[in-house]
């Protein structure tokens, strides 16, 4: 959160995060440079490299689709989430060193140029066992790169969330191509079936945990009753709301979180104008509603940032009868203070 | 056709450069008032999409558009008809 951009607001957790993450990398190739060494001991530093890097993007890419579901079955591992950016553009970089001494390995040393010769050198597309594999991984690592590109803060709030979430949706594209690069290409060349079970493994756990993350959620989304209360909405007892948390619920065809703080209950729209993360799933720190992925931070009652910053969410009009929480469908501007409603027994 | 097409895509590229390392110095701060001041890493790490997305930024640079857009979501898309 930051009313200028620099280029990477560390903190210690941010250091932390990166630190584990470049030693895995560094680790992971050296063993599977070690390892390879002594099971192939005719394959060339080259190949292995090549055959390191590629398989560390792959695994990597398996962690970034994970984190997400992961996140919203067990909330505690939203840490992981918090600088998720960072691993992206290291799998990336990860990634592009595949790609680049595939390149150079394999079409350089021809008289036709390396990219032309990466889309001429096979032209088999009718064959399932000899598809030409290559141009399927250079078009997902054209999306792993725009992706990268744009994972900086200026990014988010240029293109806008929306706009920016579904650039970044294209690594489910990215994922299918990657894994259509790898079945018609090393795995045919591949005699052992390690390779394939783990591909086959980590495609069932991240198709598994989206549809199980996604069944979870369902009922979240669907749109409460229709105004009952002289045109507010019913949305729930409060005492289900925790103490400093939200409970969710769909109304004016998005989600609203209501918080219940200080003997109060505020409504505003769930989407964090930063990623879009949802602001029902945080809590309220130093009297803040704080997103769960990344911090940002909102007043309850008015659901503007505190100054310097400038980001708004839409407020809606908010009152208890009977111990229920009832909400006014149509929302306030966004930054509109709203006066919270009191809980009578708090 | 394939050596046209790549031909293309390196005049796309190599327009974009050109444009990202003009507009990383002298036009971000124009479109987005965040980026004032900021240092040379950031507008290094904002050379690459900028490279990319170079006719995006180059029209809301020669529109005059001084601050970044507002998302639209079904809140503030009903917020704003609630006001006219």
């Amino acid at each position: 959160m930051s009313h200028t951009y620099s280029a990477i607001g560390w903190n210690r957790q941010k250091r932390l995060y990166d630190g584990v993450v470049v030693a895995g990398v560094i680790l992971y190739l050296a063993l599977f440079a070690g390892v390879g060494a002594l099971v192939h001991p005719n394959a060339t530093i080259e190949t292995l490299l090549i055959r390191g890097l590629g398989t560390c993007a792959l695994l990597l890419l398996h962690v970034i689709l994970l984190i997400g579901p992961l996140c919203r079955l067990q909330p505690q591992l939203l840490p992981l989430l918090y600088n998720r950016r960072h691993l992206g553009v290291t799998m990336f970089l990860v990634a592009l060193a595949h790609g680049v001494f595939s390149l150079i390995q394999f079409h350089a040393l021809g008289d036709l140029s390396p990219l032309v010769s990466l889309f001429v050198s096979n032209t088999r597309y009718d064959s399932l066992a000899n598809f030409p594999f290559q141009p399927l991984g250079f078009i997902a690592l054209l999306i792993l790169f725009l992706m990268a590109a744009t994972s900086h803060d200026f990014w988010l709030a240029n293109l806008t969330a929306p706009v920016w979430k579904r650039l970044h949706m294209l690594v489910y594209v990215a994922y299918g191509l990657i894994v259509a690069h790898v079945v018609l290409g090393v795995l045919q060349a591949e005699t052992s079936p390690w390779l394939a079970i783990l591909l086959g493994s980590g495609l069932l756990a991240v198709l598994g945990l989206h549809l199980w993350a996604g069944y979870r959620e369902r009922h979240h989304d669907q749109e409460l009753a229709a105004p009952n209360h002289d045109g507010w909405v019913d949305v729930c007892a409060v005492k289900d709301i925790p103490a400093n948390r939200a409970c969710i619920a769909t109304v004016a065809g998005e989600r609203i979180a209501v918080f219940k703080y200080e003997g109060k209950v505020s409504a505003l729209s769930n989407v964090c104008q930063h990623q879009n993360g949802p602001l029902g799933e945080g809590e309220i720190i130093d009297g803040c509603v704080t997103c769960p992925w990344h911090g940002y931070q909102y007043l309850p009652d008015t659901g503007a940032s505190p100054p310097p910053f400038t980001e708004k969410v839409p407020t809606f009009n908010v009152k208890i009868v009977n111990e229920r929480v009832f909400v006014d469908p149509c929302p306030n501007a966004p930054g509109t203070r709203v006066e919270p409603a009191l809980v009578s027994n708090e | 056709m394939l050596e046209g097409l790549l031909t293309l895509a390196a005049c796309y590229v190599g327009l974009g450069l050109t444009f990202a390392l003009i507009f990383v110095i002298a036009g971000i701060q124009r479109v987005d008032p965040a980026a004032r001041g900021a240092s040379v890493g950031f507008r290094l790490l904002i050379l690459p999409g900028a490279a990319a997305f170079w006719p995006l930024l180059l029209w809301r640079w020669w529109r005059g558009v001084v601050i970044p857009p507002t998302e639209r979501n079904a809140h503030r898309k009903r917020a704003q008809e609630a006001r006219k």
